[in-house]
């Protein structure tokens, strides 16, 4: 008995001791159960990080848009209204009214990390009997690249555009049969044209975005655009995607402009993460459940086995306080080392599965995040689960009458 | 001096004690105890199976309340301490012995001696250890002091829970059947180590017994039948050797 041991501890640990077997098959029990949920947890962290990475490669999480434009009906006073019909406006390409007040006005928000102004719209890439549709954007090559990883994206060649310069996708390249240094032409539907030299074929990873985008200065699309000294839309990066939609509503009130976060853009995919983790939260509670059911179940045989000396204990003059801290402990201690077990095994699994689960070309198939702070959590998390599930037997044995204890 | 040794140590004043009150059956299982026990008295209570002896013996410890009536322990009337105050004063103030020794499997037979102490004061402390290595000493255990509870014969777990009821240093003893358990030798043992204590450390014993072998020697032998004393006498023939 170490001195320093308060009188809980040492019997709650003794109990344990005498009960070896129960002990360790139910610490190897919670430990699978940790071990499934740490294993989980990081896989679908992973791979939800993974998908949001890729996606934000080519979208930034919030676009800043001139607002809608709506028609008005003529009325004689307030009340009266002339036309009983009222057509929506066609809505060309409009741009950002004071686009550089707007943008200062994004940039001085908080979580706002950088804000770039472009011009984009429809046209076509045309070379020799080819001709396809694509979305033209300009740049401001310095602010974009910030927002947006194309730089990081060039497969071949450059990404410093000059005037007369294009960057085209991967997939836009063959169709048009366009290498580096080639001329490709690219005209809109007003009728505007320009020739363009390709420096940069990008690869998104997206074979829509790589067919459909095209990257120029931002002077030549406003050019080819009728948007000259005008741009069509900003795009913002934020310090947390996650926050993208509350950051919206905040630039909203200050612009004055039409705002879309990538929350509200993809609300399908985030119904698809919402259901990936509800179904992971599932799972966790019911491993977490059979872990608690676990743990009590063990704590009550040992209640009933071991009510005699809970009774002679009491009549000693041990408290119902002291007994209920006997019981907790040894659930927050099954939780606590089934939980390390399970970290353990939870790790192995991962490396295991990092090593196996690769693509064809030998790339792991998606990333695997393994963040301490999991560990630390799966921890917490069974040792409380622990403690509570002990809750029920703890009580249970607090409250026996030492009399009917002691008489069995 | 002379009134602190002739002091009552315990006063149980019209006690009654039924079961299932509030129920169908009510069963009145004590009917108005009166009795005392003074320091360094060592009394039998002796009586027909059913008779009530057990449910006196736990009302008397403080495991069980009466529906009416007092108990004093060393002179205080326990009957408006809570549920607490209970606790801490049955720990300090009464030792127990039942007819099964209730050692904890997980201890050694130190260990179980020191229990009281240790759930008394939280933590364990080398007063306490070496307390209770003199009483296991005492009862003749100190070589088996290490020995875990289970490894040891019946006789002398029954010694180790004798020591363990004296580790607090008690002012009452209640063994409830102490030798039941044990055969004529071993039972014999076990007896004559609580009269030797209650003879050289003056702490009152009550022993709960259906023998009358061992009642002969207690120097009081108090009856009980059906919840009431029917006798209580000072054995003037007390028997030393069984």
């Amino acid at each position: 008995m170490n001195r320093f041991t308060p009188f809980e501890w040492i019997a709650a640990f003794r109990f344990m001791r005498e009960g070896m077997m129960q002990t360790l098959l139910i610490v190897v029990g919670v430990g699978l159960g940790v071990g499934v949920i740490v294993f989980m947890s990081a896989l679908l962290s992973g791979l939800q990080a993974n998908i949001i990475r890729r996606t934000l490669n080519y979208q930034a999480p919030i676009e800043i848009l001139p607002p809608d434009r709506v028609a008005r009906p003529l009325r004689a006073d307030d009340t009266a209204q002339i036309a009983s019909l009222v057509q929506p406006r066609s809505q060309r390409l409009w741009p950002i009214d004071q686009w550089q007040k707007v943008r200062a006005q994004a940039e001085r928000l908080p979580d706002v990390v950088a804000v770039t102004p472009i011009v984009s719209g429809p046209g076509f890439a045309l070379r020799g009997d080819a001709n396809k549709s694509v979305t033209i954007t300009g740049i401001e090559q310095e602010s974009y690249f910030n927002v947006i990883a194309l730089a990081e994206k060039i497969v071949a060649g450059h990404y410093n555009l000059g005037p007369s310069d294009i960057i085209i996708g991967i997939e836009l390249a063959a169709d048009l049969g366009a290498n580096l240094g080639d001329k490709v032409r690219i005209s809109t539907a007003s009728g505007a044209s320009v020739t363009l030299s390709v420096i940069g074929i990008f690869d998104f990873g997206n074979k829509g975005v790589n067919e459909r985008n095209i990257y120029v200065s931002l002077r030549t699309a406003q050019n080819l655009l009728d948007l000259v000294g005008g741009v069509s839309s900003m795009l913002v990066k934020v310090q947390d995607p996650f926050a993208a939609e509350t950051i919206a509503q905040a630039i909203r009130a200050e612009t004055a402009q039409q705002v879309d976060s990538w929350i509200k853009t993809n609300a399908q995919f985030f119904t698809a993460i919402a259901a990936q983790k509800l179904s992971n939260t599932l799972i966790r509670f019911f491993v977490g459940l059979t872990a608690a059911l676990g743990i009590a179940s063990v704590l009550v045989v040992s209640v009933v086995q071991k009510s005699g000396e809970i009774g002679i204990l009491r009549a000693m003059g041990t408290s119902r306080e002291q007994v209920l801290r006997l019981f907790l402990i040894q659930g927050g201690f099954m939780g606590l080392a089934g939980s390390v077990l399970g970290s353990a095994l939870g790790f192995a699994f991962l490396m295991v599965w990092r090593g196996v689960a690769r693509n064809a070309d030998g790339t792991p198939m998606f990333i695997v995040v393994i963040e301490p702070q999991l560990f630390i959590i799966a921890a917490a998390g069974a040792t409380l689960v622990g403690i509570l599930a002990a809750m029920a037997p703890a009580v249970r044995a607090s409250r026996l009458d030492p009399v009917d204890a002691i008489r069995g | 001096m002379a009134d602190a040794a002739n002091a009552d140590i315990l006063r149980v004043e019209g006690v009654h004690k039924s079961y299932g009150v509030g129920r169908a059956v009510e069963l009145e299982v004590l009917h108005g105890i009166d009795f005392a026990l003074k320091r360094g008295e060592f009394a039998a209570l002796i009586g027909p199976s059913g008779g009530g002896k057990s449910t006196l013996l736990n009302v008397i410890g403080l495991l069980d309340r009466p529906q009416s009536g007092r108990i004093l322990i060393d002179g205080r009337d326990t009957r408006e301490l809570d549920d607490t105050a209970l606790t801490r004063l049955r720990g300090r103030a009464i030792g127990f012995v039942f007819q099964y020794h209730y050692l904890l499997p997980e201890f050694t037979a130190l260990e179980n001696v020191m229990m009281p102490a240790l759930a008394a004061r939280g933590w364990p402390d080398g007063e306490m250890r070496q307390a209770a290595a003199e009483l296991l000493d005492k009862v003749g255990l100190t070589p088996w002091r290490d020995h875990r509870a289970n490894d040891i014969s019946g006789g002398q777990q029954q010694r180790v829970a004798v020591a363990r009821a004296l580790v607090m240093q008690p002012v009452l003893v209640l063994a409830d059947e102490p030798t039941g358990n044990l055969d004529t030798k071993a039972a014999d043992g076990v007896f004559e180590l609580m009269r030797s204590v209650n003879e050289t450390t003056q702490t009152t014993f009550l022993i709960v017994t259906h023998d009358p072998r061992l009642a002969q020697r207690c120097d009081r032998i108090i009856e009980l039948v059906d919840g009431c004393i029917v006798s209580d006498r000072p054995n003037a023939n007390v028997v030393r050797r069984g």
